[in-house]
Formats: structure tokens, C-alpha cells, sequence
């Protein structure tokens, strides 16, 4: 018996629909580079490819909480309007506060770690569906940073209702996180390695993060084993707020003012990076490395389409093209 | 039906089975699990067709290609399972027609009053009163269950199928559905009725067909077969006892249980074991053995008093049942056991992760030992720690879920049929951990509707009805014949049977 499944097993890893599926993330992301590099001469170059990691910095964040809700078996759609929050929340700070450092990165954090409780009440206390529940809170959101700016976004030297200017502005600490290089990386990228590795290394090493996964592969079994699945679940979406909201924060200090609804196109980027994360290296399961190849693979393409002229609305329709495939190949594979 | 086989792959299932039913009658089927009586009457049902054989109504041979050609000849099922055949969101009404609305082509325009009309009388006819508005998901399980039966009538059926009706119902329910019986009886309908409480089948029933091995055993009378005879028919021989030997458990009582709730049935348990004991409960499906496993685990929601070791508990979730040294293995191992698409050793490890890791993180290598321990010493196929459980076998999954355990210094052990799905020698191993865990003067509690398994391995043995222990044996008086006869219901009536006085010799220790 037990050899008959060890030959069977090898026999399917050798097919090419198998290697496809555990390399076709990688050999995409060579492919499309190689296609550019030979298509476009800007493409290859320090600057752009600089440019490249800097956007993609952002979708990974986003990425990787999207990532922790989907190892507990949940979603959360409110991620993208979680990054406009913590955009308008750090430049109303040092704009129209005029707070230092500490206070601009604690607002936000702190924003985005409410809505994570906020979508774990809905969904652990309250029980609703969590496409649903958060398809809500991202409305909600959406409407409170909304109604909070009057849809203005905030700028240094911005005028104010009462007639004056505003009193603060971006200071240089906070567009460092953005802007600023440490031998000659981009610090926001050098903040995406650190994170991609920390929970790489917490969700694989880790008492907790095994347990965050076994809650999302078998909750009654989680459950019956002694695991505290809920209380892995509403960390699981404070996790996911967090990492919205630094995103929000670096997303801010990038572009240097507080752009409303700036957030909204990372949800999508975000959940098509952790789905074709799952295939990566044959995972079969959402992973953080695999999202971080996922987030590569979309932003060398984005940054591809936009210097060959595509119009960003065009563009929505091939990261729906590369979601649905994802989301293929990881039911193909489960099958 | 005359001289039905029928066969899958190379088990003959059927062996030439004869099967009348009169017209107004109830005529019970029976027999243990694996006689026949589900094909059988799936082949009437249309579900599947015989090998050979015949089946005639009113005189007129017919043939059944599908489940529909048998409903338009007045083939009535009403399923165990009752909300598998509902729609929950729709009317009481809508439900009732619904088999009439798939044939909407005939006539394209309904007319909602006439419909509605039409399904009152169906319920008045079997005296229902509901209103007809009421959602199906509102309704009560017997009241769901008389909805089907309001539906079967409502298609004309004139015989009809009930597959354990009473399994989940109240003795009041029980007694209505009954007297519902009777007055369709009297209007020319007939029933077939499959049950495992003997009791039932002699209080309702006219006639009786025992099925065994794919053959009719017995056919007549229900009036003149006692409840002994039935079961002598449907075991066919006496059970051989095997010689086993006799164990010795200590006196101090481990683990015992007060007043614990069962919320299914609302009835109270009390429950004894003692060090090294090997405590058996014998119950049919549905007399309620999962949801008093999974009270005492407080996988439910629950109350009652925990004493383990003396020491006073009370458990509001799994994890603090496993905290102070409880284990459970689930009847559902693939759904409540197992984390199919993770290793075995990770499966094995789920709760020595605690004392796995430092600073939360875990070691690999003490990860690898007790994991590879584990699979030593149950023998786990194959030995191989990074193989995918998804594609072990029955037994080894078993064995796995089991295993978890073992290392964690739980003291007692609560396995709910764990040997459902698995082969023989899996089977032999499961027993030879479960005397091994006796051996280590651990507290073990058996739940099984395997009333063979339970005089195989259990020292002390209880029989569970509708949520209550009725009955207590030791092991050495327990028989299997004795085992039927209580858990179908037959110690309700008190001397009728000239072995009762044998039976209770021996009071129920609560």
C-alpha cells in the first residue's frame, strides 16, 4: 500500500503541469522581465528597477496581512481602504497637527489595529461570513477618512476653512520611510525584507505560527485539540490591520501628501500577490515568501505596462486576468 | 418484490429477496447493519436497479429506471436524514408542492391559492395544524419530518418508506407520528417501516421481514414474535464469546462526572471510571454516544461537575478539558481529527508543541525525535514523517490521531468509535493501544455502536438510549444478544421477557 502511493507520488512530480505550477511563478516573473528588458531600453536600468521595489514595498505589506487572514481560513477586503486611513491619518498628523515622528507612526498603527478588531468582532464574536463583514468595514472606512477630509487630500501649505495655512508639514524623518536610502536601497524595501523575513521565519519556526495555520486548516479539529481558535482568528485580522496600515504610512511619506482613496488598487494587487503565492515552490498554502514573489511578479508588470503606455485602466484587466489564473492553479493543484 | 438480487462488483448484496407488503399495512423491515435492508429498499425507491427480480404493484409488473418513475407509482420516502429532503427558507406549503412545481411544464402557471389549499389538506390529513406561511427552518425536527410525510402524501404515494422515523424523536413525538400511522393505515396506505427499536417495531407494526446476510430469515407476524426472537433472527447464531482474559482495574475512581447535560436529548449522565478501567457505552446511531463524548469534552455547550483524580472541574471549552488531562478521539477523524494537508509529524506534534519550543520557537530536531517515537511505536505505515495524512490509510490516520495524545500526560481517554473505517488489523492495533493505555492505569471510555468490540475490550459496559444509561453490565455477565435488547429500547417494558430478571440483576450505580 504504502509503496504503491510513494510511486504515484513521484510519478506526479515529475509531470509538467506539476513543475509548471511549482516554478511558473518564477519562470513568469523571468519571462516577463526578459520580455520588457528586450521591448523597452529604460527598462533595465538602476533607476527604474529602484522604482519597481519601491512600489512593490507597498502591495507586500498589504500582501503579507492579507496573507496572515488567509492562513486562519478568513479574507479581508477592508485592507485597502485600511491604507487610505492610515494616508490621511499620518498626513493629517504632521500637517494639521504638526506632531512629531512618534505620534504620525502611532495614529495610523494604532487606526489600523482598530479595524482589525473591528472586523474580528463582526466575523469571530458575531459569527457573519468574512467576505461579507469586511466588504462592509471597507465601505465604512472608505466613508470615515472620506467625511473626515471632506474629500480633500491634505498637502504641506494647504489652506485651511478659517482662512490661514496649515501649521505643519511632511517632515524629513517621516519621509525618510518612502524616500530616504541606506547604502543605496531604498529604506521602505529594506522594511519589506525585514517583515517578509520576521514572519517567514514567526509562521514557520514558530509555536504560534503553527498554530495560526492549523486554526485555518481544520478549525473544529484546531478546536478540539485545545487550539484557542478564535483568539488566533481576531489576531489574524489585527495582523492584517496593522501591516494595512503601515503600508498606508510608507504609501504616505512615498508620495509625500495624503491623497484620498489612495489605498483602494492595493487590495486587489494585494490579494492577487498572496493567491499567487500559493503555487510558489509548490506550497499548495498561503506563505509569505510566496507572496513576496506574487507582489514581484505584479508590480515588474505593472511598471512594464505603464512605460509601454497602457492605460491604468487597461491594466485592471490583466491583474484580473493573473488573479483568475492564480486562483486556478491553486484549485488545479488541490484537486 | 420477488427474488431480488443484486450484486456490486463481486459481494452479493441480495440474495434472492421476497418482499411483500399488503395493502394498508405496516410491515417492518429489520436487520443489523450490512443485512440489506438499504438496497433493498433503494431498488424500490428507484435509486438502483436490481440484478434480477421483479417488482409488481396491484398486480402489474413495473420497473423503476430512476427515483421519479418510482415516486409516480406511489413509492413514498421519507429519508433519516429529514433536512436533506426540506428546502429550510421556503414555506411549509412551498415544500409540500415542490415536487409538483419541478413538473411545472405540464401546466406553466401555478395557481398559489389552489396550491396552498391543496397542502392543507395534505396537513389536515395527517392532522398537522402549522401555518402554512411558516419558514422550514423554523420548525421543530418532528414537525419537519410529518412536512416530508405531508410531501410524500401530497405526490400520491400509497406505500411508503420510513427509514428510522423515531430516531430522534421524544416519546410523545413518537406516539403522534404513530397515531398518524394508524389513521393513514386505515385509509388504505401502507408502510414500510425500518427501525432498530424493537419495542416500536412491535407496538405499530402488523408484519415483520428479518433480513440477514442478504436473505429473508423471517417472515410473519409481528403480533407473535417477541422481542428476543427478533434479535435471535437478525444475529442468527449466538454470538461465540471469546475467552478473554479477565483484567484487573484499580478501586480509586480516576475520572468521574456529575449531573453533565446533554443538550441534544436535555437528559443528565452521571458516570464512573475508575484506574485502569476500560468503560464501554453501547448505543445504537442516534441514541446519543457523540454528544455525550463531545459534552464531556465541552465541545458543546454544556454544564455538570468534572472530578478527575478527586479534583473539581468545570470545563467551557476543549482547551481547558485538555488541560487538566483529557483526551478525545473523534468520531469524525477526518473532519474533527486530522489536519489533512499537513504531515504526519505535525498532525503527531499538535500538542507537545508546548514543551517543543523555547521562547515559542520551536526545535526541529526534539520536534523530529518524539514525532519519530511516536511513529515507532504505533507502527505507523508509512514511517515516513513528512508524508501527507491525506494519503495514509484508514487505520494509519487512526493511529495518528491517536498518537497525539499519547506523549501529552493525559489521563483520560475518551475514543468515540474509532475503529469506524478501518481494516482488521488496524482494528488489532487501536485495541492493543487502548489495553496498553489500561495497563498504564489510565481512564478509558469506549463509545460504540460495534457491540462485539465492546465485549471484546471493555471491562464495565452501559447501554445508552435516547441520551440516558439505562443499562450496566460487567463484562463477564454483558452478552451480545443482551446488548440489542436494551439498546433498542426492549428494558422499557418490565416483564414481558422471562430473561429480565436476569437482566437487572445488576442496578444502574447512579
Amino acid at each position: 500500500m504504502a509503496q504503491v502511493q510513494t510511486t504515484t507520488l513521484s510519478t506526479v512530480k515529475r509531470s509538467p503541469l506539476n513543475f509548471l505550477y511549482k516554478h511558473g511563478t518564477l519562470l513568469a516573473i523571468l519571462v516577463v522581465i526578459a520580455y520588457f528588458s528586450i521591448t523597452l531600453d529604460r527598462f533595465l536600468t538602476y533607476e527604474n528597477f529602484s522604482d519597481i521595489l519601491r512600489s512593490i514595498s507597498i502591495v507586500t505589506l498589504v500582501a503579507i496581512g492579507i496573507t496572515f487572514s488567509l492562513i486562519v481560513d478568513g479574507f479581508d477586503l477592508s485592507v485597502g481602504s485600511t491604507v487610505s486611513l492610515a494616508t490621511i491619518a499620518s498626513a493629517a498628523s504632521l500637517v494639521l497637527y504638526r506632531q512629531e515622528i512618534l505620534v504620525t507612526l502611532l495614529v495610523p498603527l494604532l487606526l489600523g489595529i482598530a479595524v482589525g478588531l473591528l472586523n474580528s468582532l463582526l466575523i469571530v464574536k458575531l459569527k457573519l461570513p468574512d467576505l461579507l463583514a469586511t466588504l462592509a468595514t471597507m465601505y465604512a472606512i472608505n466613508g470615515v477618512h472620506l467625511t473626515y477630509t471632506k474629500g480633500f487630500s491634505i498637502y504641506n501649505d494647504m489652506p485651511l476653512p478659517d482662512g490661514g495655512t496649515a501649521p505643519g508639514k511632511f517632515i524629513p524623518s517621516f519621509l525618510f520611510i518612502g524616500q530616504g536610502e541606506v547604502g543605496g536601497i531604498p529604506f521602505s524595501v529594506l522594511l519589506m525584507l525585514f517583515i517578509v523575513a520576521a514572519s517567514h521565519f514567526f509562521l514557520t519556526y514558530t509555536k504560534p505560527g503553527r498554530l495560526f495555520y492549523m486554526t485555518g486548516e481544520n478549525r473544529e479539529a484546531a478546536r478540539l485539540s485545545g487550539i484557542p481558535v478564535n483568539r488566533y482568528r481576531t489576531y489574524a485580522y489585527v495582523i492584517s490591520g496593522f501591516f494595512a496600515a503601515l503600508g498606508g504610512i510608507v504609501l504616505a511619506s512615498r508620495i509625500g501628501t495624503g491623497q484620498v482613496s489612495a489605498g483602494a488598487s492595493f487590495l486587489m494587487d494585494g490579494v492577487a500577490a498572496a493567491y499567487i503565492g500559493f503555487s510558489v515552490f509548490g506550497a499548495g498554502k498561503p506563505n509569505v515568501i510566496g507572496t513576496l514573489f506574487g507582489s514581484i511578479l505584479i508590480g515588474v508588470l505593472l511598471n512594464g505596462l505603464t512605460m509601454m503606455n497602457v492605460p491604468y485602466y487597461a491594466q485592471d484587466i490583466i491583474k484580473g486576468a493573473i488573479l483568475v489564473g492564480a486562483l486556478a492553479l491553486s484549485h488545479l493543484q488541490k484537486k | 418484490m420477488n427474488n431480488i438480487y443484486k450484486s456490486f462488483d463481486r459481494v452479493t448484496v441480495l440474495n434472492g429477496v421476497n418482499f411483500h407488503v399488503k395493502k394498508g399495512e405496516v410491515h417492518a423491515l429489520l436487520g443489523m447493519n450490512g443485512a440489506g435492508k438499504s438496497t433493498l429498499m433503494k431498488i424500490l425507491a428507484g435509486d438502483l436497479q436490481p440484478n434480477e427480480g421483479t417488482i409488481t404493484i396491484d398486480g402489474t409488473d413495473v420497473n423503476f429506471p430512476n427515483p421519479a418513475a418510482a415516486k409516480k407509482a406511489g413509492i413514498g420516502l421519507v429519508v433519516q436524514e429529514v433536512d436533506t429532503a426540506l428546502f429550510p427558507f421556503l414555506t411549509v406549503y412551498e415544500n409540500i408542492v415542490a415536487d409538483d412545481l419541478v413538473h411545472a411544464a405540464r401546466h406553466p402557471f401555478l395557481s398559489w391559492k389552489k396550491q396552498k389549499q391543496r397542502a392543507a389538506q395534505v396537513l389536515q390529513q395527517i392532522g398537522l395544524s402549522l401555518p402554512l406561511d411558516k419558514r422550514i427552518h423554523e420548525c421543530t425536527l418532528h414537525e419537519k419530518q410529518l412536512i416530508v410525510l405531508a410531501k410524500v402524501l401530497f405526490s400520491s404515494a400509497r406505500y411508503i418508506i420510513l427509514d428510522e422515523p423515531t430516531a430522534a424523536l421524544s416519546e410523545v413525538e413518537t406516539k403522534r407520528l404513530f397515531s398518524i400511522m394508524k389513521q393513514l393505515k386505515n385509509q388504505g396506505v401502507s408502510f414500510i417501516y425500518i427501525s432498530h427499536k424493537l419495542k416500536e417495531v412491535k407496538e405499530i407494526c402488523d408484519q415483520v421481514t428479518i433480513l440477514r446476510d442478504g436473505s429473508v430469515v423471517h417472515q410473519g407476524d409481528a403480533a407473535q414474535l417477541s422481542i428476543e426472537e427478533m434479535i435471535y433472527h437478525m444475529v442468527g447464531r449466538t454470538q461465540q464469546r471469546k475467552e478473554r482474559e479477565r483484567r484487573t482495574y484499580g478501586e480509586d475512581i480516576l475520572f468521574e462526572v456529575k449531573q453533565l447535560q446533554i443538550p441534544k436529548t436535555n437528559t443528565m449522565i452521571d458516570l464512573q471510571i475508575r484506574k485502569g478501567e476500560i468503560v464501554g457505552i453501547a448505543g445504537l446511531v442516534g441514541a446519543g454516544k457523540t454528544e455525550l463524548a463531545e459534552s464531556l469534552f465541552a465541545h458543546t455547550k454544556t454544564t455538570g461537575e468534572w472530578l478527575i483524580h478527586g479534583k473539581r472541574h468545570t470545563f467551557s471549552s476543549p482547551k481547558e478539558a485538555i488541560a487538566a488531562g483529557m483526551c478525545f478521539i473523534p468520531e469524525e477523524r477526518r473532519k474533527q481529527g486530522l489536519f489533512m494537508s499537513e504531515t504526519t509529524r505535525t498532525n503527531l506534534t499538535v500538542r507537545l508543541l508546548s514543551s517543543l519550543a523555547k521562547w515559542q520557537w520551536i526545535s526541529r530536531k526534539q520536534e523530529k525525535e518524539r514525532a519519530q517515537q511516536l511513529i515507532d511505536t504505533l507502527h505507523i505505515q508509512p514511517s515516513s514523517q513528512q508524508a501527507i495524512v491525506k494519503q495514509l490509510s484508514g487505520g494509519n490516520q487512526q493511529k495518528i490521531v491517536i498518537g497525539k495524545w499519547l506523549q501529552t500526560g493525559g489521563e483520560v481517554f475518551i475514543f468515540d468509535e474509532p475503529t469506524k473505517g478501518i481494516d482488521v488489523s488496524a482494528k488489532a492495533e487501536v485495541f492493543a493501544i487502548i489495553r496498553s493505555l489500561a495497563e498504564q492505569r489510565k481512564a478509558v471510555l469506549y463509545l460504540t455502536n460495534e457491540f462485539q468490540e465492546l465485549l471484546d475490550i471493555a471491562d464495565t459496559i452501559y447501554v445508552m438510549v435516547d441520551g440516558q444509561l439505562v443499562q450496566r453490565f460487567t463484562a463477564e455477565e454483558a452478552t451480545y444478544e443482551q446488548l440489542i435488547y436494551y439498546s433498542s429500547g426492549g428494558g422499557e417494558e418490565n416483564g414481558t421477557s422471562t430473561n429480565n430478571n436476569a437482566f437487572n440483576r445488576k442496578a444502574i450505580s447512579s
